[in-house]
């Protein structure tokens, strides 16, 4: 980390590629370094200068050195910023910041890997992680849930995924071309048989998924430091200072934003709302 | 026990010059009755002898309530980034004239902001400042540093801390900082008798007396009721009493939340990154992008800042974070009291 922690690196728009009609992924040079060194599961503060800064998840592969990649929702100012430079823009980037997946503790173990939406952005890196080290680990299986079938991201990689893992769909609503599964993600719980002893799940999706599915993975078994979560909340800083993403003593930025339900489910605040 | 001199009201004087003629002087100003933290050019603006606490905490002469971050160009697909760090670092200062309470305040913010990142605009204008703290000789009806254990003694972080004694400061250096400060004014002090330093305890206790009249409970000891608390019903009649303007968390010597944004100029060609001081009591303080705000009751909100005092404070940096200046509530417009919310949640 250079000497000021609030100081961007610049980075240059290489690629972006368009995930669904309201989503884009952007891959990103950051000057003199290319990519980062990171584990899967922390996240970067993107500048759009002149709109400001925003908190997202490394979608990218860990094992690429030359660039980072992030998914991006157009949802505010930052996100349409991005949005309108494309390619060749010029943007800021710090971090990388807190604390992402334990991967060396989940060597061994089946994952049962849940994701929401974009929330299967912080997921990515870990899905290539294991899948370049995939004989580290035990059974493996994405359950991913998306609105409807155009909200679907990573289209290319979940079949390039199924080759290595047990990759499972469903969607809110379907369409005419639509022939899987239907409902919120919880529904791929029903038909999973795992021993909750020897799995790690892995969730990452909007709150009111990982509340859900967390009491659903209680019931199947899941003591509560096999159930692992990254947790959105707003991080100006990364750094644990600004205070908007303290939960009850803990800062997601610093201390998450991959927590075990373990080592939230005592605070004070809950931290798993619906 | 420290190392203590003495110095006259007349060689203090003195002293205000030199110190003038070298660095940059905050100290108490009084204006239309009210005394504030303030940059002097003339040792006449000072009132050494105010009541109580300033209006305002000294936290805004190393963490300003607007601070540009850099600034930035845009031009032809490149960006230039020029970082205000290097400003602030030439940093030469001396605050005279705190109270302990305020100095303890900055020990906390110290525990906060350098820790594992270090927030390098604060630690450069802590590192460019000389404290040069004043004990109370007579506290005001908000004050209760007694209790929060944070005064009125101070056990540190001060360079030097004078009081008081009528026509002469005793002062107490403490640290080598301070120690150059008297060498190199040498002619200007004494060394402290017995006596003077024992006069300084009899005036401490019984200003200490004074505070302990409210009958407060040990608030450095309250975590585990509000612990068991923290569903209690008065947060919801705080929570229907307060306004949620934020003035506490302005006022408050350790609140640090801040919000950053953007302020381009006008043509677009370039801008600031702008940090500015942010309540936990606002309703944005918690919103994220798609609009979830995660403590949208505003129970939840007064809790939070006073829970992040008494007992998040203690998980984050290992004690209370209020330092019983009672600037809160001088100011809150609902008569909202974190004595008295305190007092009751041990009470419950």
């Amino acid at each position: 980390m250079r000497g000021n922690p609030y100081l961007p690196s610049l980075a240059k728009i290489i690629k972006t590629r368009e995930e669904t009609p309201d989503t884009m992924t952007f891959r990103l040079e950051i000057e003199g370094s290319g990519g980062l060194e990171f584990t899967p599961g922390q996240f970067v503060e993107v500048s759009a200068f002149g709109y400001g800064e925003a908190p997202f998840s490394i979608s990218s592969s860990p094992l690429e050195r030359g660039f980072i990649e992030i998914t991006v929702r157009r949802v505010g100012n930052v996100t349409r910023a991005l949005f309108s430079m494309g390619e060749g823009g010029v943007v800021g980037v710090r971090g990388p910041f807190g604390r992402g997946w334990p991967i060396e503790e989940m060597k061994g173990q089946n994952l049962l890997m849940i994701g929401g939406g974009i929330g299967i952005a912080p997921l990515r890196p870990l899905i290539e992680y294991v899948i370049a080290h995939r004989n580290d680990f035990g059974d493996v299986m994405l359950l991913y849930g998306a609105r409807t079938p155009k909200d679907i991201v990573y289209k290319e990689e979940l079949e390039r995924w199924r080759d290595h893992i047990d990759v499972r769909l469903t969607v809110d609503v379907g369409d005419e071309t639509w022939r899987g599964r239907t409902g919120v993600v919880t529904v791929l719980l029903d038909d999973v048989e795992v021993d909750p002893r020897e799995t790690y799940s892995v969730q990452c999706g909007p709150p009111i998924m990982i509340y859900f599915v967390t009491k659903r993975l209680v019931e199947m078994g899941f003591t509560s430091d096999r159930i692992l979560f990254s947790l959105e909340r707003l991080m100006k800083c990364g750094m644990g200072f600004c205070g908007h993403c303290m939960i009850g003593g803990k800062y997601v930025c610093r201390d998450g934003p991959v927590f075990k339900y373990s080592e939230v489910e005592g605070l004070l605040e809950p931290a798993l709302v619906r | 026990m420290g190392k203590f001199v003495v110095i006259t009201k007349e060689d203090f004087n003195e002293l205000l010059e030199r110190l003038l003629g070298t660095y940059q002087v905050i100290a108490p100003v009084e204006r239309e009755g009210r005394t504030s933290l303030s940059y002097v050019s003339d040792p006449a603006e000072i009132n050494m002898e105010y009541r109580g606490t300033t209006l305002l905490p000294p936290k805004r002469f190393f963490f300003p309530e607007v601070e540009v971050l850099f600034t930035y160009r845009v031009a032809e697909g490149r960006v230039e980034l020029y970082d205000k760090l290097e400003e602030v670092k030439g940093t030469r200062r001396v605050l005279l004239g705190v109270r302990p309470c305020d100095i303890k305040s900055l020990e906390i913010l110290d525990k906060v902001l350098i820790g594992e990142y270090k927030d390098p605009y604060y630690a450069a204008r802590r590192d460019g400042t000389i404290i040069v703290g004043l004990t109370c000789n007579e506290p005001d009806e908000y004050c209760f540093c007694a209790f929060t254990g944070s005064g009125p003694w101070a056990s540190g972080g001060f360079d030097l801390l004078m009081t008081d004694l009528g026509d002469r400061y005793l002062v107490e250096i403490g640290s080598d900082r301070g120690e150059r400060l008297v060498n190199l004014n040498l002619d200007l002090f004494k060394a402290a008798s017995g006596d003077e330093v024992e006069e300084r305890d009899r005036l401490l206790k019984r200003v200490e007396a004074e505070i302990r009249k409210q009958g407060l409970p040990d608030l450095t000891k309250v975590y585990e009721a509000f612990v068991k608390n923290f569903d209690a019903e008065l947060w919801l009649e705080y929570g229907r009493r307060c306004l949620a303007c934020g003035k506490c968390n302005y006022v408050c010597p350790t609140c640090r939340c801040f919000d950053v944004y953007d302020e381009p100029s006008l043509d677009r060609g370039g801008g600031k990154r702008v940090r500015v001081w942010d309540s936990c009591h606002f309703l944005s303080f918690t919103r994220v992008a798609g609009g979830k705000v995660f403590r949208s009751e505003r129970p939840s909100r007064v809790k939070q800042r006073i829970y992040h005092k008494y007992c998040y404070g203690v998980d984050e940096i290992g004690e209370i974070e209020c330092v019983g200046c009672g600037r809160c509530i001088k100011v809150c417009p609902a008569g909202i009291d974190i004595r008295e919310a305190a007092k009751r949640v041990v009470e419950l």
